[in-house]
């Protein structure tokens, strides 16, 4: 088996709710899983499950509530930001939004010397320039592009640049959280394509947040799922959209639009009723057994663990 | 038939080509903020005033303190006697001839050679050869005539004061000089306070927001308690304590206005720092120092600027205001405050002498008030297109 990158061990993050002692937001709760080096794990979801919480707490933006973390076989968890920052060369984060990830004050030279400037890894401004272009070529940007500001740029040359600022660094691992969401269809497929191609270049690990099924399948080895902050099925990526166990699951590849209308006609209606129920007092038992259709009292119970139920294919559900 | 069209090439690295010029983030705010007529007449005004008062000391032949005493409570437009062969009396309100020119140019103040209580009248002397002028006062107005029981003469010529251009205040100094140092004083003492206030007020206010929590509730508590008791009791008490003078002036602004520049910094910084390009910098390894001097302080620096243009008026104000009660600016060094205190004693006689310093105070006000405006509205992110 390949080095192991990342860790996730039953990574759990509560936010305090404002005005009560006893309540918190349960955003992660126990959430494992390890992505080994040049793989992609894509983490799909509906809104507000999770996702973009979980990374962000092994990125240490939050603090975990519990669990463990381990980058390249060290544990980070336990470590203050001071400590931290030596890891975090190793360990780079793709943003959202491309408009609000970029400081409008500055130029794209310093953006992307950013972490270069913050490591204290460059010598020299000349040095720093030309790590800058190197970068910018390998985003396929050019060199003129680094005088100018950030609000000149159109949103796909916005996030390339925020490619390039999390890449100078040569990171192990990358963590995308959503990185494509804010972007135009046609300029999608580019960054994603970019992403891949340096991923071959460099060996590079991805942790990859989307809420897009047929780009997550298109860029993932292994996806993951998630419903109110839990993984509830984790397999390879072709195996989860041919294969999908967990009801959940198969909701959400119910509700991907399909291009062919008589495909279209032919698919089976499972889309997933109701709303997602409040993080804050999460369902007893099985999280998604309000809106379940096989839900049965022993899901309103009982948990169900997250077991092998084919090989490499984990899935959190009792009726399978 | 021609066509109209032709086709280009047309290759990808165009696509690439940002085709905009580029501006930066301070071009960009001048581009809109020449756009606004008042605007850019208060930065006008501001310039104009600087010049006054930086350049005009040098070229006046007169000092702030310069004094002469028989050229007392002269107005800017003379009233005068003439006398024929371009001689000419102005009588000022100490019942003394003062000898003017044509063209308008004080000569000296007349010699009184004879005076007689019973029949009223003095007699002042003038010229190479002694001629001599009288003063009758047996009626009001004064009657001034050449000879003792001659004609009267008419003050009916008016001529600009060429000597002293805008007019002498109560103890014979020019008032354009002290003007021009009035002026000094109340930019000097405004962009000082503004200065020091700004330095003050961003540390406090983006310590206070970035670190939040406990640290920041204990500073904004502080705050508010310097603000509910009104900021000019604070600064005449302050004063009470200290010496007149610049420095303590400064000192006295300098202590409680941050608390307004802290309360928008920190404003700024609490929705800056949840901005993604913070977390982005906190997730690169930013330190401390590098995220509040690259990101949050460039970011919040709009506000900063309107924030601060707006205090320099008030600071202006209060200089003025403590200078006219008497605690401020010590004599004989002018400041429009203290201008203003020696002219309401003699505001019926001599109301040249308030409209002066007034117009200033005034000018300065809607100048810094105007550049204020235009900033706030170049700065809007809203307005943007």
């Amino acid at each position: 088996m390949a080095e192991i990158v990342l860790k996730v061990e039953n990574l759990t993050k509560h936010f305090p709710v404002r005005g009560s002692r006893s309540r918190v937001v349960h955003a992660v709760d126990g959430v494992s899983f390890e992505i080994a080096r040049g793989q992609t794990l894509g983490l799909v979801g509906e809104s507000g499950c999770g996702k973009s919480t979980c990374a962000r707490t092994i990125i240490r933006i939050y603090e975990p509530t519990a669990g463990r973390i381990e980058l390249c076989g060290k544990d980070i968890t336990a470590l203050d930001q001071k400590q931290l920052k030596p890891f975090r060369r190793d360990m780079q984060m793709i943003f959202q939004d491309p408009y609000a990830s970029l400081n409008a004050r500055m130029t794209v030279r310093d953006i992307i010397s950013e972490p270069l400037r913050a490591h204290g890894l460059a010598r020299d401004a000349k040095e720093v320039d030309q790590r800058v272009n190197e970068m910018l070529a390998s985003v396929g940007l050019s060199q003129e592009h680094a005088r100018r500001y950030a609000h000149e740029f159109s949103g796909g040359q916005r996030q390339r640049v925020g490619i390039a600022r999390a890449l100078i660094l040569n990171p192990r691992l990358v963590i995308c959280d959503e990185p494509i969401s804010a972007l135009d269809v046609s300029i999608q497929a580019q960054v994603v394509n970019l992403l891949r191609s340096l991923q071959q270049k460099q060996g590079l690990t991805y942790l990859f947040i989307a809420h897009d099924l047929s780009m997550v399948r298109y860029v993932s080895d292994q996806v993951g799922v998630m419903y109110i902050g839990r993984l509830v099925e984790k397999c390879a990526a072709d195996e989860i959209y041919a294969h999908p166990l967990h009801p959940y699951t198969q909701g959400l590849m119910g509700a991907v639009p399909v291009a062919d209308p008589r495909l279209s006609r032919q698919k089976t209606a499972s889309s997933i009723e109701g709303d997602l129920p409040s993080p804050i007092d999460p369902p007893q038992g099985c999280r998604f057994c309000t809106r379940c259709p096989r839900a049965t009292q022993r899901c309103r119970e009982e948990e169900p663990p997250f077991q092998e139920a084919a090989p490499g294919h984990y899935v959190a559900c009792f009726h399978i | 038939m021609q066509s109209q069209w032709e086709r280009i090439t047309y290759q990808d690295s165009d696509r690439e080509k940002v085709w905009a010029k580029s501006r930066s983030f301070a071009q960009d705010v001048w581009f809109r903020f020449r756009r606004k007529p008042t605007a850019l007449g208060g930065l006008i005004i501001i310039a104009l005033l600087l010049i006054f008062a930086l350049v005009g000391p040098v070229l006046s032949p007169y000092s702030y303190s310069q004094q002469d005493l028989s050229m007392a409570n002269i107005s800017p437009i003379l009233n005068v006697y003439p006398a024929g062969d371009g001689v000419y009396f102005y009588l000022n309100a100490a019942q003394k001839l003062i000898q003017v020119d044509g063209s308008g140019h004080l000569v000296r103040q007349l010699e009184k050679v004879e005076e007689n209580f019973d029949e009223r009248w003095y007699a002042f002397s003038y010229g190479d050869e002694g001629q001599l002028v009288y003063l009758d006062f047996t009626v009001k107005p004064y009657a001034v005539k050449l000879s003792q029981y001659g004609e009267q003469i008419q003050a009916d010529a008016r001529l600009w004061n060429r000597t002293y251009l805008l007019g002498t205040d109560h103890l014979g100094r020019d008032i354009l000089t002290r003007l021009m140092y009035g002026t000094r004083i109340s930019l000097m003492v405004a962009f000082i306070a503004a200065l020091v206030n700004m330095v003050i007020g961003i540390l406090y206010g983006s310590l206070s927001g970035y670190i939040g929590g406990r640290a920041d509730a204990v500073m904004m508590r502080i705050v508010d308690i310097i603000s509910t008791i009104p900021l000019t009791l604070y600064v005449i008490l302050i004063k009470v304590c200290l010496d007149n003078g610049m420095a303590s002036i400064i000192l006295a602004l300098s202590s409680v206005y941050w608390v307004d520049m802290a309360r928008v910094v920190r404003g700024q910084v609490l929705s800056l720092k949840q901005q993604e390009f913070v977390l982005a910098a906190r997730t690169i390894g930013s330190s401390t120092g590098m995220i509040i001097r690259e990101h949050l302080i460039p970011n919040a620096m709009g506000s900063v600027l309107v924030t601060v243009t707006m205090l320099i008026p008030s600071a202006i104000f209060m200089e003025s205001f403590m200078s006219f009660i008497g605690i401020g600016i010590a004599p004989p060094m002018a400041s429009l405050g203290t201008m203003c205190t020696d002219a309401v004693e003699s505001l019926r006689t001599a109301p040249y002498q308030l409209l002066m310093p007034a117009v200033v105070i005034c000018l300065i006000m809607f100048a810094f008030n105007f550049v204020g405006d235009g900033l706030r509205d170049a700065l809007d992110p809203k307005l943007k297109k």
